[in-house]
């Protein structure tokens, strides 16, 4: 992983080096489909457009429209845009069913029974929320990323996105209130 | 405190969250703050919570397989750089362009159908009358094309009409016959238009009959204040004009011909060219005379007097009062001289030309404009009568 070059990746990948493409794919695919699943909490979902993503990304160089510098930058932002589509799309539709597919290595069945049921408040809480609140939080806390961070991924500046983040977290707490009030 | 400070607070608990701090450590630091920061807090933290299942090994291995193959298939060429999107997005780029195209159309037929009723001064005028020239654009036959053209100086003068109806002042502009000049009082088309000093003229003098377009300013007492008057060539599409309104003495207008008046010259002393107009009516049309073998309309024939401008031997045109006349077939009684007075009878064809059937020569060749007058008086036709109550006095002078 601590070897990974993105300025090799990036000339690789202009020449759709498969090697290159290859270590691409395995130093990102799991980062942009945990930003993804954090998003659309749904398996099947998130994996079809954490795959978009970077079949998209070779698509972008073969027309010379792909990442320059910021190859990181680049998949994530176009993973938000992805998910922004498909939530667009779905929020046309009725409400789906949340996935009921929870992680299984809970220690007992109590404990797993109670966290999915924290887990689906949560996320019940968080698909109420707008697009760029749901971002912001996914990005810092479902990434991990800094204020700095997401800034440049959401294109803002950090003050911006304190904001922002401060009232996405609100706005949580409030949906969380209302659903378990549900 | 401000919300500046506030977020930045939020921030540095967060970050000691982060470090593994619980909520109580952190907020005993923001007693003051402590109550609206802890929900916020217990937010973050369940936000962090949220569990979301790392992608399978089968499911990472799959779309890696399925990435190097498509970047495979790329470096081979058998995969086009179009995006999966190109073709929706192809196809609604054309159903936008569609409903754009059927907008516009709606809108425009409705902005034209608004238009079509406006007059000079209004908003929507410029639209009209770019309708109309956008119509005589797209009408490919010549026929068609001229009917259309009528029509629209038709219109000039129905909304010129309309605006001394209405007492309303408006730019206007139209076409017609010079049908009286008293002084600087002229009638156009039936409409008196006054000639001030600032009205540019053509360089040509401008008599009765003449055809001219007119363009100048409509004033409330119901007249037209003409800016400028320009001669028009023979042939020039010219309105229908209704003889009522007109102030024309003839009956039997028809089409684009020339109506061609003699409104005595009264007090005008100058040397306009006199035309009388002696439009037959219908029981002097001549139909059994005509030598002409045309097609063209002959039941509107017309006789009146003139003079001689010039002679073209070779073409057989002579130009009579400033209009052309092809005398190819017709009739000529006497020696042809320029500046002679005749009369003529005849009818105009298409091209606005005059076709003469018969020739008189009522007059000899003195080119003399007395004369022209003096023969007038000779006319035998009993409309002119009126016409000529008083031509023979100014004529003698």
């Amino acid at each position: 992983m601590s070897n990974f070059d993105e300025r090799r990746a990036l000339e690789g990948l202009r020449k759709l080096d498969s090697q290159t493409i290859g270590s691409i794919y395995d130093q990102y695919f799991s980062e942009v489909h945990r930003y993804v699943r954090y998003r659309v909490n749904d398996d099947a979902t998130a994996e079809d457009i954490a795959s978009d993503v970077f079949m998209r990304l070779l698509e972008a160089v073969q027309k010379n429209q792909g990442p320059q510098t910021n190859l990181k930058g680049w998949l994530i932002a176009t993973a938000s845009n992805t998910v922004n589509d498909h939530l667009r799309r779905q929020y046309r539709r009725p409400i789906e069913m949340l996935s009921e597919s929870m992680s299984d290595d809970s220690p007992s069945v109590h404990a797993e029974v109670d966290s999915r049921e924290q887990n689906r408040t949560v996320q019940l809480a968080y698909a109420k929320l707008t697009p760029e609140q749901q971002e912001v939080l996914a990005l810092r806390f479902g990434q991990g990323y800094s204020l700095e961070e997401t800034a440049v991924y959401m294109k803002k500046n950090v003050n911006a996105v304190k904001a922002l983040q401060f009232r996405a977290l609100a706005a949580l707490q409030r949906e969380l209130g209302e659903v378990s009030h549900e | 405190m401000n919300d500046l400070k506030y977020y930045e607070v939020l921030e540095k608990c967060l970050l000691d969250l982060e470090q593994g701090a619980d909520i109580d450590t952190v907020l005993f630091r923001y007693p003051d703050l402590a109550e609206e920061l802890r929900p916020i807090l217990e937010a973050s933290v369940k936000a962090k919570r949220m569990i979301v299942p790392a992608p399978s090994s089968d499911v990472v291995r799959r779309n890696r397989a399925r990435l190097l193959q498509r970047a495979a298939e790329m470096r081979e060429g058998k995969v086009k750089p179009v995006s999966r999107g190109v073709w929706l997005t192809s196809l609604r780029r054309v159903a936008v362009t569609l409903i754009i195209l059927v907008l516009v159309f709606l809108s425009g037929t409705g902005l034209v159908r608004a238009a079509s009723t406006t007059l000079p001064g209004d908003n929507l005028y410029p639209v009209k009358r770019t309708w109309e020239g956008v119509l005589v654009l797209f009408t490919f036959d010549p026929q068609a094309r001229e009917v259309l053209e009528v029509e629209h100086e038709n219109e000039r003068l129905e909304e010129l009409r309309e605006l001394l109806a209405e007492g309303r002042s408006a730019e206007v502009d139209f076409a017609g016959y010079v049908t009286s000049q008293t002084g600087t009082e002229w009638q156009i088309s039936g409409f008196p238009v006054v000639i001030s000093d600032q009205t540019r003229m053509p360089d040509q003098p401008v008599g009765i009959g003449a055809a001219v377009r007119v363009r100048g300013q409509t004033q409330g007492d119901g007249i037209v204040i003409a800016e400028r008057i320009e001669l028009l060539p023979a042939g020039a599409i010219l309105p229908e004009v209704e003889e009522d309104e007109s102030g024309f003495e003839e009956e039997n207008h028809e089409g684009q011909n020339p109506q061609i008046d003699d409104n005595s010259n009264t007090g005008s002393g100058n040397d306009t060219p006199r035309v009388e107009d002696t439009k037959t009516p219908e029981s002097e049309s001549e139909p059994e005379s005509s030598g002409s073998g045309s097609s063209e309309s002959e039941s509107n024939e017309d006789v009146f007097n003139g003079t001689v401008d010039s002679i073209d031997e070779q073409t057989n045109i002579w130009t009579i009062n400033g209009l052309a006349a092809d005398v190819s077939n017709a009739e000529i009684n006497g020696e042809p001289v320029v500046g002679s007075t005749v009369k003529m009878e005849g009818y105009y064809g298409a091209d606005g030309k005059f076709i003469v059937k018969k020739v008189e020569f009522v007059a000899g060749g003195s080119g003399n404009e007395n004369d022209s007058d003096s023969n007038n008086n000779n006319s035998n036709d009993d409309n002119s009568n009126d016409d000529h109550g008083d031509s023979g006095g100014g004529s003698d002078d």
